[in-house]
Order: structure tokens, then sequence, then C-alpha cells
């Protein structure tokens, strides 16, 4: 081949590598782009005059006294919306019977819309869930349900030879002169002095308990769960991860049973987590009986296992980085061995150690499978300490689960969703900085 | 450590109680660290236990040869045929992902890429390897399902893009390369050029009728085998990166050295010498990585359909499919209240043939990075 065209092929094998690293990167971004931009709006909003009154009622918080006011502002501010419905309530009465039955249903369709944008109507009883005593909190949501309210969905199958499409009817067609049909436009206009949308940091999602199932309130349950979860493996896990590192790195001589060990350990980081899950659920659960059903302990257990050939691993990479040297010179000053690894090999490695436990307690904290039979549930109180040892708990990675596929109204709670993500990834991403930033330190300190 | 010879600091007496605190420490540490050992056995045990039963009440046919998977009909059928198809799909679909973008991303990190840009680039790596399985499957149902939904074509064509016209060029230059090496000198580079142009406006048109063609399908649903893939491959990539990375490494200086002073470019000295003395390292990552795919619930049991049918054709990754991990995910909350019936035990059977495959993945990655480790310590 010619020269030119050897370093031609040359030039296009370090054109497809780099490549591969771009895609690489950009798949990583294209990921945590949505996830960040959208959770963070868990955190910051515009929240409506509804956001406050809950605050203030379900949480004491705020100034009661303002929030009264506004409540009041806002109540004469939707006071003429009322009054239409009241009015065309009552024009309803007369109409003649066929018109009455035509148009009967669509009202009730726009009373409940309204109820679900504003909140009780007035004169109403008390509902008993929390989601109807309130209008919309977040005015993004407030914005899609007035577009409910403003069109109705209908499907067009018009064409046969095509799927049929979607088409939006104004509503405010079928009530052309009506009562109803100026508060179509009423309602456009004055949305905003009924609820009043402000800008608002919301940080207390991480620590206030859910309301009605996540339709308010914030996700404390679901990060003491992670937390207690994860506290626990690395409990269970640390000191048999560090003590086998420890033996496998200084004491054990190359024989049989030790490789034996070795491929228990590499087929232990291999079993999928699932069949993690099914152990923990036969063996913790059904055998052992550590707790009548679900609970904490199981699932701590059942994560130390998985995370336990990671920490082996790492704690026997520290281990074996500490130079000869140090070990040479404590030896001949006369410790013994035991002594040397604790005086001399555990301090020094103990960096490298560290990262290994730190980025095992990432994957402890984000890992579903194995919690799913054994510890996790849906909904549930923050536990006290004592309750882990037979108390199920939700938990961040399964509630992400739940709530993107079995909650009831999974399209309303969004927000909580993409807000559970981006608490999850940020912890993730904290735990991994902190070893990198840890194993960097220790390079260059080792390189002196 | 010799502790038989006479020791000339301590006294007898005190030398052997050392000795034998020495022993019982040594015994000690061995028991704690025979602890994944036992774990491994009892896995096994626990999990062959609950999945015996199943095999005795129902037999081995059913499971691998039906594809009626009704475990709550009346009666019920438990064939796992499709499950097992679904599980495959979705493996290779991430294997065409993940293993030519990270044996090229490994060989970047390897020989390519300066060292500070290498540094940069392994936080992408460990991030990818650290996000969340759910984060992942969250992402895939959210987000990229819908995506896939409403401009599913588009999205196809772009891809087949983006993918294809380069690759093609870089055939289309080499052939025409290869083609002209027997002509005459003085009209070889107007041949060369004209030839390569010929190949280049083929493989646009061609481009542009395959995009025809992609931008008129239609997905139906955006959770599907598709979709699955994609995410699955980007999971496993940094397996299949940090592993293959680490056996191009392995191969070592000299024999780069040695090519390049044979006058070799580095294509020519990566593809003929270091990849075929580190390919079976590369086997092994690919082999781990394939574990990865298979061995992962949140995300295809968020974004798979989980439609227990086979996709027609086989090929077809546009259909929903159902995986062994989703499955055994997404009904032992219902078996759960059964405990002991064939419902249950069912899943058991699923987990233990998961647990056989990923066994022999294992020790098969394993003997092959070893047998490596040893050649190339030899080769030194």
């Amino acid at each position: 081949m010619k020269l030119r065209s050897r370093k031609l092929l040359d030039r296009s094998l370090t054109g497809v590598s780099v490549m591969a690293i771009v895609l690489m990167a950009l798949a990583l971004l294209v990921l945590l782009g949505p996830i960040f931009s959208r959770g963070a709006a868990a955190f910051f909003f515009r929240a409506t005059s509804e956001f406050r009154r809950i605050n203030l009622e379900q949480f004491n918080r705020g100034d009661s006294r303002r929030i009264a006011a506004e409540s009041q502002a806002v109540a004469e501010a939707r006071q003429p919306l009322y009054g239409m419905l009241d009015d065309f309530a009552a024009e309803l009465e007369d109409m003649d019977p066929a018109r009455r039955r035509e148009l009967r249903p669509q009202f009730k369709e726009v009373r409940d819309l309204l109820r679900e944008l504003l909140g009780p109507l007035p004169g109403e009883m008390d509902a008993v869930m929390l989601r109807q005593q309130y209008g919309q909190t977040r005015w993004e949501r407030a914005q899609v349900t007035l577009q409910r309210i403003l069109f109705s969905e209908q499907w067009d199958y018009s064409d046969p030879s095509r799927m049929g499409s979607k088409v939006l009817v104004p509503r405010r067609q079928a009530f052309v002169g009506t009562q109803l049909e100026p508060l179509f436009p009423h309602l456009q206009q004055n949305l905003k002095s009924m609820l009043r949308p402000r800008f608002t940091f919301y940080w207390r999602f991480l620590s206030d308990r859910s309301l009605d199932s996540h339709f308010f309130g914030g996700i404390w349950p679901e990060i003491l769960g992670t937390f207690y979860l994860t506290l626990g493996a690395m409990l269970l896990a640390i000191p048999f991860g560090v003590i086998a590192a420890i033996y496998l790195s200084e004491f054990a001589a190359a024989g049989r049973l030790v490789s034996l060990l070795r491929v228990c350990i590499s087929t232990l980081a291999g079993v999928p987590s699932i069949v993690f899950g099914l152990f923990g659920l036969a063996f913790f659960i059904n055998t052992l009986h550590l707790s009548h059903s679900k609970s904490v302990l199981a699932g701590s257990a059942t994560l130390a296992l998985l995370i336990l050939p990671t920490i082996i691993r790492a704690a026997e990479e520290a281990l074996k980085s500490v130079p000869h040297a140090y070990k040479e010179a404590a030896l001949s000053l006369g410790a013994s061995p035991l002594r040397m690894v604790l005086t001399v090999l555990l301090p020094a490695a103990l960096p490298g150690i560290l990262t290994g436990i730190i980025i095992s307690m990432g994957r402890a904290a984000g890992e579903t499978a194995p919690i799913i039979f054994t510890a996790a549930v849906s909904v549930g109180r923050p536990l006290k300490l004592w309750e882990t040892l037979n108390q199920p708990t939700p938990a961040l990675p399964w509630n992400i689960y739940n709530l993107a596929t079995e909650h009831q109204a999974v399209d309303q709670i969004r927000h909580v969703q993409f807000g559970m993500v981006l608490t999850l990834v940020l912890l993730v991403l904290l735990l991994n900085l902190a070893a990198i930033v840890i194993r960097a330190r220790v390079s260059r300190k080792m390189r002196g | 450590m010799k502790t038989n010879e006479r020791n000339l600091v301590m006294s007898d007496a005190a030398s052997r109680l050392r000795r034998l605190a020495a022993f019982f420490s040594k015994g000690f540490l061995f028991l704690v660290a025979a602890a994944s050992l036992v774990a491994v056995l009892l896995i096994i045990v626990y999990i062959a236990r609950d999945a015996i039963p199943f095999f005795k009440l129902r037999g081995l046919k059913e499971l691998f040869a039906s594809t009626a998977w009704f475990p709550s009909g009346n009666p019920p059928e438990f064939g796992a045929l499709a499950i097992f198809i679904g599980s495959g799909l979705v493996t290779l679909g991430a294997i065409l992902v993940a293993v030519p973008l990270g044996i090229a991303a490994a060989i970047a990190l390897s020989d390519i890429l300066p060292y500070r840009l290498r540094q940069a680039v392994k936080p992408v790596i460990e991030i990818l390897a650290a996000l969340p399985s759910v984060a992942y499957g969250f992402f895939a149902l959210v987000i990229f399902a819908p995506l896939l939904q409403n401009h599913g074509g588009s999205l196809l064509s772009l891809a087949a893009w983006l993918i294809l016209l380069p690759l093609g060029l870089l055939i289309a230059f080499a052939v025409s390369e290869i083609a002209t090496r027997s002509i005459r000198a003085d009209v070889a580079p107007a041949a060369r050029w004209l030839l390569a142009a010929t190949l280049a406006a083929v493989l646009v048109r061609g481009l542009v009728a395959l995009s025809a063609i992609l931008k008129n399908v239609t997905v139906s649903s955006g959770t599907n085998a598709f979709n699955v893939s994609i995410i699955l491959g980007i999971m496993a990539l940094p397996t299949i990166v940090s592993v293959a990375e680490d056996s191009l490494q392995a191969a070592g200086r000299e024999l780069r050295e040695g090519s390049y002073a044979l006058g070799a470019t580095r294509a020519e000295s990566l593809f003929r010498v270091i990849i075929p003395a580190a390919g079976s390292g590369i086997i092994a990552a690919v082999i781990l990585g394939v574990m990865r795919a298979i061995g992962e619930t949140m995300v295809v049991w968020m974004a798979s359909g989980n439609a227990a049918q086979v996709p027609q054709p086989w090929y077809n990754f546009l259909s929903p499919v159902r995986t062994l991990t989703a499955t055994i995910a997404g009904d032992m909350g219902e078996a759960d209240q059964v405990l002991g019936s064939e419902r249950y035990h069912v899943l058991f059977a699923l987990a233990l043939c998961l647990l056989l495959i990923s066994f022999f993945a294992n020790l098969a990655s394993e003997w092959i990075l070893r047998r490596q480790a040893r050649r190339l310590g030899g080769l030194k």
C-alpha cells in the first residue's frame, strides 16, 4: 500500500476512536441534561396561592396573616367566576330537556376541571382526599389544566386510511349564547389573579413528608429509607470486605483454596442484582426470619452481599499499592504480621480503601432490584432507628420506579419523579466526586 | 514468613505464644474471608431449592419450548421461550451498540489520546458506570420512549446518516485506494479520485433511499427492544471500555515499540500486533458487558414493554419484549402471596437460569483473563 493511504487509514482509526469517546460523553450529557433541568423544577417553580395554603395548613409554615389576606384576595378574584357557574346552573334548569341533556355532562366536566384547578367550589363539603381539597400548587400544572378547560380533546376518525388524530375543540362552542360562555375568556385572562403564581425555592422538598401519595409535599421518607439501607449495608459489608482483603493480600498463600475464594468473589460480583433480591427473600426472610416480612434489615443484608465483592477488590488493590518498604520496615522492627497490618498497612491503605467504600456506597444507594422483595414499599412514613429491624421503608430508587409506572396519576407528578431522580443522581455523583478527590490526593502522595 | 527458626530476641515461651496468636488470627481472617464463598454457595442452594419444585411439578420441556406464558391463567401455562428470546434480543442489541463503541473508546484511551485528555475522559466513564440503573430506566421510560414514539422515523434516519456516512466514506476511500493499486502511476490519482467520488455518490444515493424508508417507519410503542438495547448498550459501555483498555495496556510497551520500529503505523500495529495480543482480554470485556446487559433489571422492566411474545420477525427491534429479569421483578409481587405455588417456583427457575448463565460467563471471562495474564507475563 502507498504510504499516503496507510496514513489515511491511520488517521481514520484515530477519527473513529475519538468519535467513540465523543459519543460516550454526548450520551452522558443527553442522559443528565433532562434529569438536571427537569429535576431542578421540583425545587424552583412558580408556586400558586394554593401552595402557600398547603404549607400553612399542613406544615404550619408561613405568615398566617399574610396568607389569610392572600386567600381573601384570591377568593374575591374568583367570585365572578363562581357567579357565572351559579347563573348557568339556574339557566340550565329552565332549558328545554334535549338541550339540557346535552349540556349537563359538559357542564359537570367544566366544574370538575375547575375544582382541579382552583380547589373545591364555594359551599362544597371538604373532600376526603387532600388532592381534592386544594387546587393546583404549581403554575405550569395550572396552565395544563387551563388548557383542558378551554379545549376538549376529541379524536378524528374521518379519514379511514390513517390513524385517528387528536383534535382540540374549544369548549366555548358548546355553550354559545348561555351564561357560561363568558367564563372561558374570563378564566383565561384572570387566572393569574386567581392563583397568584410566584417564584419559589422549595428546598424543603428534601425534608418534607409526602402528602396524599406524593401529590404534595416532599420526599423525606424516601431519603431516610435510602440512608438507612445504605448505612446498614455498609455496616455489614465493610468489616467482612476489609478483613477478606487483608487476608487475600497479606496472609493467603497461593493455593487451590485461595483461587477458589477468588473465583467466588468474581462470581458474586457477576450475580444479577435481581437474583440477589430473590435470594434475600428466600434466605433472609423466608428461612432466617430476620423479620416477619420485608424490612430494612433484610434489605441491608442483601445489599451488603451485593457490594461485598466491590469492597474486597478495592481494598485489596489499595493494600497492594502500599510500598513494600513500609511492610519490611515494620517487620524488621519486630512487629508481628498482624501488628504490622494494623499499625502500618491499614493506615497507609486507608484512603484507597475509603475510595472503594464510597463508590460501593453509591452503588448500594442506587440499587433497586435487590430491595424490591426485601425492603421497599411504595408508601410509608419515616422510620425511627429501631423500627428498621422489622419495618419496610420507602426508598429513592424503588419509589422512582413506583411513581413513574404504578402511581395513579403518573403525568401529574412528573416533577416529583424528576426531583427524586435528581436527588439520587446527585447523591451518587457527590459520592463519586469525593472518591475521585481522595484518589487524586493519594496518588499525589504516593508519587511524593 | 519464617517463624520456625529459633528466635534471638524473644524467649521461647513468648515466641510460641506469638505463633499461636498468629495461627488463630490467620484462621479467623480466613473464616471471614470465606464469607463470599459461603454467600455464593448459599445463593446457589437457596435459588435451586426453590427452583427444583417447579421442574418436579412441570418438567423441563414446557419452560424452554413453549411460548405460552400465562402464569395466572386457569390452567396456568409456563412457557418462557419468548422471555428467553426477549432477553437474548435486548442483549444482542446492547452488544451491537456497546461493542464497537466500547472497543473504539478503549483504543482511544490506551493508545491515541494524550495523557491529560485521558484523565479527563476517565470520570465520564466512571459516572456512566455509577449512575443508578433506575435513573437509566427512568430516562428510557419518560424521555426516550415518547421521543421514539413521536419522532421514531426521523430519529432512525438521522442515526443512519450519522453512523453510515462517515463509515461509508471511509470504506469508499479504502476500496478506491486498493482497486487502483495496479494502475499506471501517472493516471492512478485521477482514477482513484474518480472511483472514490463515484462510490461516495452511490453511498449518498443509497443513504437517501434508506432514510426515506426509515422515515416512514412508525413506532407504535416507544417502550420496545430498540429503546432498551440502546440504554443497555450505554450501561454496558463502562465495563467494556475499562476491561478492554486494561488488557490493551497490558499488552505492553515493548510490543508497540517493536512494531513502530519495523515501520508500522499506529493503526497497523494496533490491528496486527496489539489487538491480537490483547484479544482474549477484549473477549473477556465483551463477556462482562453482556453479563451486565443480561442481568440488568430496572431498565428492561420499565422500558421494554413487558409483552411475553416472540417479535415478528425475530429481529424486529421495534416490538415490545419481556426479559427474564423483568419477569422475576414484575411477577414476584403477585406470586409472593401464594408461597409455594408453581407461580412462585417458576420465578426461581428463571432466576436459576440467569444465575447459571452469569456463573459460566464469569468463569469463562475469568479463565480468559488469567490465561492472557500468564501469556503476556511469559512474553516479557
